[in-house]
This record gives C-alpha cells, sequence and structure tokens, in this order.
C-alpha cells in the first residue's frame, strides 16, 4: 500500500469518528416574493432541509378600513372594500351591502339579485382561474398559466362591460346595482340596464371556461411532478380548520361540506342547481382540485342563472338620496372565492358606519401557517403556502 | 334579505337564541337575524368552551371590539350618550346548519383585560392580537400577544374613538363639500427675471 493510499485511509476512519455539529439557521422568506402574493414574510428556523417555528409577519400592507369607513359614508364604503380582496373585487361588495339592506329593510328587486350573482359567481371564477394559473406555475409548470389566463380575461372584460372596472367594479348600491357603463344614454333619463349582448356573451364565456377547465385538468391532473409535489403535502385535519376558522375552498378539501352558498340566504343561490365538491384528505391537491371543481360549478350556475334572469324590470329599490341607515347592528357574511368574507355592522342611524368589523377570509386562511408549516421540508413551504390561495389585501385589510 | 327582521314578533331564531342562552348561561337577543348573547366577562372563556363542546358550535369566526364612547376624534358621535365601555365581540359557528351565534360581553374602559380564549379556538390568536394593539385589550393567557399590524415603535390604539385620524389632522376631509380650494392658478410670468 503507497503512502498515500495509507493516509487517505487514516482520514477517512479520522472523519467518521467526528460528530458532525449542526446548526439552526433563521431563514427569512420574503416580504418581496413572489409566491406570497403580495407582502408576506415569513421567518423560520431551520435545521436542515426542515422548517420549524414559522412565524409569519404581517401588516405590511395594513391600509386601516375599519378605521377609515368609520368617516366615509356608506355609499362610499364600497369603493374601499374592493380593495381587500382584489383578485375577486366584485364579491367584497354584497356583504356589506346586504348588511346595510338588512338594517334599511330594504327589499332588492329580483333582476338586480340576478346580476349580483351572475356577477360574484364571474369573480369566483376569475379568482379560481388566478389560483388554477398561478399554482402550477410555483410549482414549475408554466403551461396551465397561459390557458387559464386567456379565459379569465374574457370574464374580466365581460365584469368591465358591465360595471367599468377589472378589479374594482364598485357597481353594488344600497338598494340595488349602479345602472350599467355602456348602456343607454344618460341625457334621454332612459333606465339603463346591462349592456347589449352581456348575457349572450357570458353565455359563450362560460362555454370557453368549462372547455378550458377541461384543458387545465388534461395539463395538471396527470402531471406527475405536480401530483408528486402536492399529494400528502400540507394536509390539514378537520378539527384544526375549524379551531382556526379556516373557511372557503381550504375547507372544503378538507372534507368539510360546508358552503355559505348553501345555508345563508344573501343571495338567492336555492334556486339553482350545483354541488359542493369536497375534498378527502385535505392536502395540498386536495384544495388545487376542490377550486378546480368549484370554477366549474360556479360557470353551471351562472349559466343557469342567465337562463332564469327576469327580462326586464328595476336594478334598484327605492332608496333615499341621502342613505341613512337606521340604529342597529347585524353581521352577514358570505362565500367568496377564498371563504368566508363577513361584515359586522353597526350603525347608529348616521350616514356612515359607528363601527365595522370586517372579516376577511385569508386573514384566518394563513393564521394556520405557523401550524401547517411546522417541520415542513422548505421546498413544500411555496407549495403549501400557494395552495392556500391568500391574498395579502385579504390579510391585512 | 327578503325577511324583514322585527325583535318584537318571534323570530324563527327565538328558539335556537333561548336554548344556547341557557346552556352558556347569558342573555340573548335577535338582531336583524344575528343572534347575540352577552355574557359576564368572568363567564367569557367558559361560554365559549360550553359553545364549542355542547353546541357544536365549532367554527370559530371573528373576535373583535367595538368602543362606546361618547367622545369622538374620528366619525360622527352617538346620538344618545352611552355607558362608556369596550364591547368584545365573538361568533363562532356549526359547519352543517350554519348556524352561528355572536357572544358579547362588556369591559371597563380603564385596564381593560379579558381572558385569552386561545386554548378554546385556536384561531383566536391572531384576531386577539389585532384587538389588543387596536383597542389597547390585554387578553390574559394569550401566548403571545404583540403586535400584529402596527410597527414595534407604534403608539397607540388606533381604533379607539379617542384616537384621530391623523392623516385627516393635516389635511381635512376633502369628500365634503370643497373644504379646500384649489392651489392658485399662476400666470407665466412674462417679466424677465434677469433684466
Amino acid at each position: 500500500m503507497s503512502i498515500e493510499a495509507d493516509a487517505v485511509r487514516h482520514l477517512a476512519e479520522a472523519q467518521v469518528s467526528v460528530e458532525l455539529e449542526t446548526e439552526d439557521m433563521t431563514l427569512n422568506i420574503g416580504p418581496q416574493h413572489p409566491s406570497t402574493h403580495g407582502v408576506l414574510r415569513l421567518v423560520a428556523r431551520v435545521d436542515g432541509e426542515r422548517a420549524y417555528d414559522v412565524k409569519p409577519v404581517i401588516g405590511y400592507m395594513h391600509r386601516g378600513y375599519e378605521k377609515l369607513s368609520e368617516v366615509r359614508t356608506y355609499p362610499q364604503i364600497t369603493a374601499l372594500i374592493n380593495r381587500i380582496d382584489w383578485v375577486s373585487g366584485y364579491a367584497n361588495e354584497i356583504p356589506f351591502v346586504v348588511a346595510a339592506e338588512k338594517l334599511m329593510e330594504i327589499e332588492v328587486p329580483e333582476r338586480a339579485q340576478y346580476i349580483r350573482l351572475i356577477l360574484t359567481e364571474m369573480a369566483r371564477i376569475s379568482s379560481h382561474l388566478m389560483f388554477l394559473a398561478a399554482y402550477p406555475l410555483e410549482l414549475g409548470a408554466g403551461t396551465p398559466l397561459f390557458f387559464a389566463l386567456r379565459e379569465r380575461e374574457r370574464v374580466l372584460d365581460l365584469i368591465e362591460g358591465v360595471t367599468g372596472g377589472r378589479f374594482h367594479p364598485n357597481f353594488n348600491r344600497i338598494g340595488g346595482v349602479k345602472p350599467a357603463a355602456g348602456s343607454g344614454s344618460t341625457s334621454r333619463k332612459v333606465a339603463q340596464d346591462l349592456p347589449a349582448g352581456f348575457l349572450d356573451g357570458t353565455r359563450f364565456a362560460m362555454d370557453k371556461v368549462l372547455s378550458v377547465c377541461d384543458d387545465i385538468e388534461n395539463l395538471v391532473a396527470g402531471n406527475e411532478i405536480i401530483l408528486a409535489r402536492t399529494k400528502g403535502i400540507g394536509i390539514i385535519p378537520k378539527e384544526i380548520i375549524a379551531a382556526y376558522g379556516v373557511s372557503g375552498p381550504t375547507m372544503r378539501a378538507s372534507g368539510i361540506p360546508f358552503d355559505l352558498r348553501k345555508v345563508e340566504n344573501y343571495l338567492p343561490y336555492d334556486r339553482f342547481d350545483f354541488d359542493v365538491p369536497v375534498g378527502e384528505t385535505g392536502d395540498s391537491w386536495d384544495r388545487w382540485w376542490v377550486r378546480f371543481e368549484e370554477t366549474r360549478q360556479a360557470a353551471m350556475i351562472v349559466q343557469q342563472a342567465i337562463d332564469g334572469i327576469p327580462p326586464s324590470g328595476p336594478l334598484q329599490a327605492k332608496v333615499p338620496k341621502v342613505i341613512k341607515v337606521p340604529k342597529g347592528e347585524t353581521y352577514v357574511r358570505a362565500e367568496n372565492p377564498k371563504g368566508e368574507m363577513g361584515y359586522y355592522l353597526i350603525s347608529d342611524g348616521g350616514q356612515g358606519p359607528y363601527r365595522l368589523k370586517i372579516r376577511s377570509s385569508s386573514f384566518s386562511n394563513i393564521s394556520i401557517l405557523p401550524w401547517i408549516l411546522e417541520g415542513a421540508l422548505v421546498p413544500d413551504i411555496i407549495a403549501i403556502m400557494g395552495s392556500l390561495d391568500f391574498v395579502l389585501g385579504d390579510v391585512d385589510r | 334579505m327578503t325577511s324583514s327582521p322585527s325583535e318584537a314578533t318571534a323570530h324563527p331564531l327565538q328558539e335556537y337564541a333561548d336554548s344556547v342562552a341557557e346552556v352558556v348561561g347569558g342573555t340573548a337577543r335577535i338582531t336583524f337575524d344575528t343572534i347575540k348573547v352577552e355574557v359576564e366577562p368572568k363567564d367569557w372563556v367558559e361560554a365559549h368552551t360550553k359553545a364549542r363542546d355542547d353546541l357544536d358550535l365549532v367554527y370559530f369566526s371573528f373576535l373583535s371590539a367595538v368602543d362606546w364612547a361618547n367622545e369622538v376624534e374620528a366619525g360622527d358621535p352617538l346620538s344618545e350618550k352611552v355607558e362608556e365601555r369596550f364591547e368584545v365581540l365573538t361568533t363562532v359557528s356549526d359547519l352543517t346548519e350554519g348556524r352561528r351565534v355572536t357572544f358579547s360581553t362588556s369591559l371597563d374602559k380603564e385596564g381593560a383585560s379579558i381572558d385569552s380564549l386561545v386554548e378554546v379556538y385556536a384561531g383566536a390568536n391572531w384576531h386577539e392580537r389585532e384587538a389588543a394593539e387596536m383597542f389597547g385589550i390585554d387578553f390574559k393567557g394569550h401566548p403571545n400577544l404583540i403586535a400584529l399590524y402596527l410597527p414595534d415603535a407604534f403608539i397607540g390604539n388606533p381604533l379607539r374613538k379617542s384616537y384621530p385620524l391623523l392623516s385627516r389632522e393635516v389635511k381635512p376631509w376633502p369628500g365634503t363639500v370643497d373644504v379646500e380650494s384649489m392651489p392658485e392658478k399662476t400666470e407665466p410670468s412674462t417679466e424677465n427675471p434677469e433684466a
């Protein structure tokens, strides 16, 4: 044996006897990170490849809407709350106007309710398509993005055609909906309604959404890499879901068949036939799949609503020129694309609320992060976070 | 939205509201389709434990507070005098029929404090942190009662009615009838400054 080889052997033996010393590392993720959908910061203690004691740091986008709404009038507030969850801005307005209408004891005309329902479901489709596009991208699959965003753009164009805004429609009025943009003529005092061709265009767009769902299913559902990265990753059991107040598709992915559209009466959902997709294990894959199925169901609800919408009728109940909401308090919650969105409204009879508590879905949904990321592999952090589908505007308010 | 609620006649939820009040030991009333059960601060945690275990209200929706104040710095003052207090609100729900109950309790403003609900509903953690920094309420037994939204050096409790909306102190609210005149339009000078 040469001296050299002998030395190598000694060295190898020496290394074996040395105990490996490891040191925990503090890893900072964000606040500027593409997969955080806004400005979320995570501070994690990393031991090897696993993360422990994950601390989310939020508040980078806190805009103080609860304080602001105390100095605003009711019609001004709908413009603010559009910006809470901007991916589905339209849906944010609904529980607020319904709460004010409840206190004012106003009955909204049927046609206005149908328009609200159609636009809410279109907002759900736009929010879910964004998720169906972005989540595979975060896992490294770029193609579904192009399919989903193409149809999402079609849906947003239609929303813009009615409301005038793609993201911030500010379309609801207390007592009904705003006369639509681009229809009739303001100078002629003609009752304005949906723009011509809106219902046909929407029917066509819904067919397209249903067909793009098939495309996305073909691209994603059989993709071995996506399945390997999401199946069994980030499982949330039922009991944890309830205690943390996690809601929406994230809740249903864990096997709880609870949908506020079925139990609350804020919009006439009881007239439509739709399923509530429910997951089995509550892993990241189930969360993707539940939102995927919900997109299809939402498109089918819109198609039914187009068939059932009253062909004409008022869009506004009779309301006073200056809106004053009588004294009282109530809580109204709605099934938003990301979960339960609710407003606890306390009115003193004035032109603005005395107190408006905004219960947003993403806030409770990501409060589960420390629990769910405990002991997760570092590469799984993004896979788990992305599957929760949150928006920081909805967290920080 | 279709039912017109009135508190005088029997509301369809009245029976359930009474049964909730009996189990948790409080008084129930229905305000515009919302069941509101008022409990004593000392029974706060116990009432929620019973709601969760005996009434199956397992889902924690939110916790927040209301500052009932006669003097306000921002917004409209109340039309009638009220008892100065903090009201703490929670809403919990079941996950089958969608029954929801709002619990309420009143705290003295001076040294407001109440037991934390984190042991009963884990989701109360962030909600209590928010209420603590926004109203200055102490949640006893909370594992990590640090600021949630506000920077560490922030002084004050913004959602208290005594807290002014600082941006309005600097610039009056421009939404009312033109409180602020437009900056004066200055014509370009024809004089040569170097002449």
